[in-house]
């Protein structure tokens, strides 16, 4: 393929690129054809793509061919056309890959810049294929990349041209795959540490209303990937449920600090108040966690795969700690109001907690939770859910259960449907295929219609 | 910390959250159930949530939950008898709507053992019986193990409940909705004998809803809904029925005739009934009967007996059906839902029209006027029933009616034709009279008012009379203790003289004349005469078919005074024409009879003649109270050119207390009475006394009551024969034999 380098040269950039893009179309059926393993792009043809298509500069003398805006914008159409034409996923994947694989060199720059305009561009036009091979591309791609590419199509589509949120909106109906990782993306880019680092309120709004539309959104990533191992350890997670988690812990003290500065500014913005999406956002991360149990247990993986990592809770838990403190210090009369925000988080926190762990998604014990959590000030629940439920459940509504004498010290040892014992005899014995509701409209009998 | 309070603190913090952050409150019940799976209040708080905010998916979704995990809950149960109670009404309000589609979001195997339990759970056999009903309904292969077990018990309750009628609540969902089910369900063999016992309580629900009474007063169940309280108003002309126990819609059953037909033909399927596939109809039915009686003798044994149900049943059927709508034509008002006003009760009598013809052409005409003259003749005798039986058993009866005022009539009596020809069939044989009598004993039919009347118009149209007498006078028993039957219309008292009516008309069928008399001059004194003067209309039904009738037709006759008045008139001259014609002189019946006479005139005008020629043969007439009540100027004029010496200077007694006949009436009299006439009507105030100078005064007396008689000429003609009826009601009893 290298040898085609000189029929590219005296070309124009454009046709050059066109010329290029064929051809990488062509030797990339060939290379899926011969069933080569695994099939890979050699480094001659990487380099013609930096070369003709990123015009990253290939040394020091020769200086880079540039492209005007215009050709670009023709160049990103031809690009578009060329994934929606193509039929085979195969292809198109390798393809995708060969262009934008982040190659550790200097064309990476440019090759994130062509990606950002034409993930952009494909959200536009509703391309399907191209933001499929985006979601593949999040998948493998170091989050810090991931991060960059999700902020430059938040700019485009919240910040940039006001109105046009509701074409973002959209990719969660032309790619759940797509939607999913933006929000993992997203949710990583947005710590809620700072101002900048708070995500913008359509954004917010959009993020919620496709997870109550659709909780499984959330596990579609999850659902899709084969879990080989092979994941890089520096990409992205498999679900946005941290992140979602964070934002809804932390958000009642990261507003709250919003509020505090608008004031001291003086500006009145008329914003909605965020205070009942992040209720709504808690109670869908909840209710996605009440998913888990049955999916895990398909896959094999309950009890053994945890989707919520430890450390990023215990960031979470000090990222908090720090936040409380930094409250006490700044309300030297700590009023009524903050006092509640404060117990708020508390709340969420220890809810989020209690229900993932119930549910198969943190893999700990009660006492790590402690250690964790130990620096964080008192809260009733959470002083609930750290202790764990009282064993011996006499309860003066229902008969006393037998439980199963490690019950108290598996670590989801209360969750019904573990099938490491049986705390309520008629139900997961006669049921063990139905999840216990998980107070989701609309969320049908998944027995009904097959049985 | 114990669990229980654990459990107490997160609910409650759920309760204190969900007015204003629902989402939140959800958040902690989710945490709660994680923490503590077992605990019943948890999932109740998050089932009232969902179950407040009408959120039929996740409320039945956590109701299912409830009803596994904790199946002993009072609560639960609780919950569960609302919902199947708002599957049970018919309320359409939103609450009862949201309910009833929760329970369709459950799974059906959870909404069969949800109902079956409940089933246990209640006491009332009304309740409990409507339950497994809603399972029946919706598991058809339920039906095989409670079907009939259901069926059995509410008709064991409505035995020991003593209900008073067939159509009671627990009959009412045994034929309507539990037995379809059963009978059309092949996957269960029911023996022959209990699908015919089933049969026939559905048959005795279905006459008794069709046939039963209006209802005395609006009954509103103000228990079951609020909203009910809105239709009165709505409804307050059609009358309302609600079968006690049930609601206002449940008690509506539509179309009953077509039901039991629809029962019938499944009956009769699986009974193997010979032909019974495809009749849709009563007629089909009755033919099918009808064609069937005549192999009955040559069949035995089982296939004899099987042929025999078959045709007791269907011709019972089609026998009271028939019979119902002949007597919801003739006595509209005795049933709910029959529009009573559109037509009055109607009465089957004698055809009297015929009473203006000559004595001569009658008593050539027909075996019944043969009989009257024999009675004429004097020779009284009271008539054995070997005699009655001759009397109208030749079948073609005309029954005569006035088809503008009852547009119906073909329908009527082409009911009534049907009715009696399937109840002698069903007497054709004495084993098919022995099952029917059966039925007929178990339904009580003996105290049912509205077959009494078919039946004894059905006698008197046989011609049975004596029969018919009796079977009125058990009428008149069963009417009586039933004050709450008063019809609407305030025709009561006609209604209930319509018996009476007929039991004159009986009578004088039978040539009793002075109790034809006697009864209908009850009734008539209870009467109001029409002010109107009869018309002479063309619907005057007298005239038109003279010559193809005979004697022997009957009228069904409207319950009106203005039809009952003629009626009567008409009956009392027939009881004293044949009477009055005779070789012996009979005055005061002649002079009722010319009394009568006035009425329709002049359709009497012959026989008027024929009376002047006895007068002038007797040479002599005493009626005193000729200037009472004969107020037609044709007759005054003949009478007053009878005292002429033209008329034969005849002897005229018609003032009252007049000692003895006049002799030489003054010539001029007539000449003066021909210029009164043309001078017209004058009002004469002049009283005349008895103490006058006789035959001067009497002379001068006659004349002067001749021109004041003229002068009433123009009085309603009913008034005067009404009164003549009250006043002279004694003397003209007396007079008849």
């Amino acid at each position: 393929m290298g040898d085609i380098r000189q029929s590219l040269l005296p070309r124009d950039v454009l046709s050059a690129a066109k010329e290029l893009l064929y051809h990488l179309d062509i030797y990339i059926c060939n290379l899926v054809q011969s069933g080569r393993q695994p099939p890979q792009v050699d480094s001659k043809t990487q380099e013609l793509v930096e070369e003709f298509i990123l015009h990253a500069p290939k040394d020091r003398n020769t200086p880079a061919r540039r492209m005007s805006a215009i050709q670009e914008l023709q160049l990103l159409e031809i690009m578009c056309s060329c994934f929606q034409e193509q039929s085979r996923d195969t292809v198109r994947q390798l393809m995708f890959s060969a262009l934008f694989s982040l190659q550790g060199n200097q064309a990476d720059e440019s090759r994130m810049a062509l990606l950002g305009k034409l993930v952009s561009m494909a959200i536009a036009f509703g391309r399907v294929p191209i933001l499929e091979c985006a979601a593949s591309w999040l998948q493998r791609t170091h989050r810090v990349y991931c991060v960059r590419l999700a902020q430059v199509l938040v700019d485009d589509y919240c910040s940039m041209v006001p109105g046009s949120g509701p074409t973002l909106q959209n990719i969660h109906s032309a790619s759940p795959r797509f939607c999913c990782q933006f929000i993992t993306a997203v949710t990583t880019l947005y710590d809620l540490t700072t101002e900048e680092l708070t995500p913008p309120l359509e954004l917010l709004q959009m993020i919620v209303s496709w997870i109550q539309d659709d909780p499984r959104l959330v596990l579609i990533n999850f659902l899709n990937t084969p879990l080989s191992g092979n994941q890089p350890i520096s990409s992205l997670d498999v679900t946005p449920l941290g992140g979602l988690m964070r934002w809804c812990v932390k958000a009642p003290l990261a507003y709250r600090r919003d509020k505090k500065q608008a004031l001291t500014n003086g500006t009145t913005e008329s914003e909605p108040e965020v205070g009942p999406l992040f209720s709504a956002l808690h109670l869908s991360v909840l209710q996605v966690l009440m998913l888990l149990p049955n999916i895990l247990n398909e896959k094999g993986l309950f009890g053994r795969l945890a989707l919520l990592q430890m450390e990023c809770l215990a960031s979470l838990s000090s990222d908090l700690s720090r936040l409380l403190d930094q409250a006490d210090k700044h309300t030297h009369a700590s009023s009524a109001d903050s006092r509640v925000l404060s117990q708020l988080a508390l709340e969420r926190l220890a809810q989020a907690l209690q229900v993932a762990m119930a549910n198969g998604a943190l893999l700990c014990s009660r006492e790590d939770l402690r250690t964790i959590c130990s620096r964080l000030p008192h809260n009733n629940l959470l002083q609930l859910v750290l202790s764990g439920p009282v064993m011996y459940y006499n309860n003066i509504h229902t008969p006393p259960l037998a439980f199963s004498p490690h019950a108290a010290h598996s670590p989801i040892a209360s969750h019904p449907t573990h099938p490491a014992h049986t705390p309520l005899p008629t139900h997961p014995s006669s049921h063990p295929q139905y999840p216990t509701q998980p107070f989701m409209t609309g969320m049908p009998f998944p027995f009904r219609p097959s049985h | 910390m114990s669990a229980q309070k654990d459990c107490e603190f997160l609910v409650k913090r759920a309760r204190e959250l969900v007015s204003d952050d629902p989402c939140a409150a959800k958040a902690w019940l989710i945490t709660a159930r994680t923490l503590y799976p077992a605990d019943f209040n948890i999932q109740y708080e998050m089932y009232i949530i969902e179950r407040n905010a009408e959120r039929t998916a996740s409320a039945g979704r956590l109701l299912y939950d409830m009803f596994i995990n904790f199946p002993d809950q009072p609560i639960v149960w609780r919950e569960i008898s609302v919902i199947t109670a708002a599957l049970r009404s018919d309320s359409q309000d939103k609450h009862a709507q949201f309910l009833r589609g929760l329970f369709e979001t459950l799974p059906g195997r959870v909404q069969c053992e949800m109902l079956l339990k409940a089933t246990e759970q209640c006491f009332n056999t009304l309740e409990k019986a409507e339950m497994l009903l809603l399972l029946l309904k919706r598991f058809p292969e339920s039906v095989v193990q409670h079907g009939v077990n259901l069926g059995e018990t509410l008709l064991e309750a409505e035995a020991s409940e003593n209900v008073e009628t067939p159509v009671n609540c627990f009959r009412k969902l045994f034929v309507c909705d539990v037995l379809p089910l059963v009978i059309n369900n092949m996957d269960m063999r029911l023996p022959a004998s209990l699908m015919q016992k089933y049969m026939l309580k559905a048959a005795e629900f279905y006459i008794g809803y069709v046939t039963r009474g209006p209802s005395a007063d609006v009954q509103i169940q103000g228990s079951q809904e609020g909203g009910s309280l809105k239709s009165p108003t709505v409804s307050r002309g059609s009358q309302r029925y609600v079968i006690d126990g049930l609601t206002e819609k449940s008690s509506v059953v539509a179309e009953p005739w077509e039901r039991l037909l629809d029962i019938l033909a499944v009956v009769g399927a699986r009974c193997e009934w010979q032909g019974e596939k495809g009749q849709r109809s009563y007629v089909d039915m009755m033919q099918r009967v009808k064609e069937l009686c005549r192999y009955l003798p040559g069949l035995e044994g089982d296939t004899r007996s099987r042929c025999c149900s078959q045709v007791v049943i269907c011709a019972a059927l089609v026998l009271f059906r028939s019979a119902f709508l002949y007597v919801s034509s003739v006595q509209p008002a005795l049933f709910q839902g029959v529009n009573a006003l559109s037509s009055g009760p109607w009465i089957l009598v004698e055809d009297l029209s015929l009473v203006y013809n000559d004595v001569e052409v009658e008593r050539g005409a027909t075996k019944h006027a043969h009989k009257k003259r024999k009675l004429a003749d004097g020779r009284e005798k009271a008539m054995s029933s070997d005699e009655e039986e001759g009397l109208g058993k030749g079948r073609g009866r005309h029954i005569l009616v006035n088809k503008t005022e009852m547009p119906s009539w073909s329908e009527t009596l082409e009911s009534f034709r049907t009715a009696r020809e399937s109840w002698d069939l069903l007497h054709s044989h004495d084993g098919l009279e022995t099952e029917f009598k059966k039925i007929c004993a178990s339904w009580k039919t003996d105290s049912w008012l509205w077959f009494r009347i078919f039946l004894s118009d059905m006698i008197i149209y046989q011609g049975q009379y004596r029969k018919a007498l009796s079977s009125l006078h058990q009428m008149a028993a069963v009417q009586q203790p039933q004050p709450g039957q008063q019809s609407p219309s305030g025709q009561g008292s006609l209604e209930h003289h319509r018996a009476f009516i007929q039991q004159a008309s009986c009578h004088y069928a039978l040539g009793e004349y002075r109790m034809a008399c006697e009864k209908l001059l009850d009734v008539v004194g209870g009467l109001m005469p029409p002010t109107q003067e009869p018309t002479k209309s063309p619907e005057d039904w007298g005239r038109v078919k003279t010559k193809t009738r005979k004697g022997n037709d009957l009228r069904l006759l409207p319950c009106t005074s203005k039809a009952v008045l003629p009626f009567c008139f008409q009956l009392m001259l027939a009881c004293f024409k044949l009477r009055t014609f005779t070789d012996s002189r009979d005055d005061l019946s002649l002079g009722h009879v010319v009394v009568l006479l006035q009425h329709d005139w002049p359709q009497g005008e012959i026989l008027f003649l024929k009376a002047v020629d006895k007068i002038c043969q007797q040479g002599g007439f005493q009626y005193e109270n000729f200037f009472n009540y004969v107020t037609n100027i044709d007759m005054l004029e003949e009478f007053a050119y009878l005292r002429t010496p033209e008329g034969g200077r005849i002897q005229l007694e018609l003032l009252p207390n007049q000692g003895m006949l006049i002799k030489n009436p003054s010539p001029a009299l007539g000449v003066e009475l021909n210029t009164l006439l043309l001078q017209g009507v004058q009002t004469m105030d002049r009283h005349h006394t008895v103490t006058r100078g006789i035959t001067k005064g009497v002379k001068e007396d006659f004349r002067l009551a001749m021109e004041r008689q003229v002068s009433r000429c123009g009085e309603n003609l009913f008034s005067v024969l009404h009164r003549f009826c009250i006043n002279e009601k004694i003397m003209i009893i007396q007079s008849l034999p």
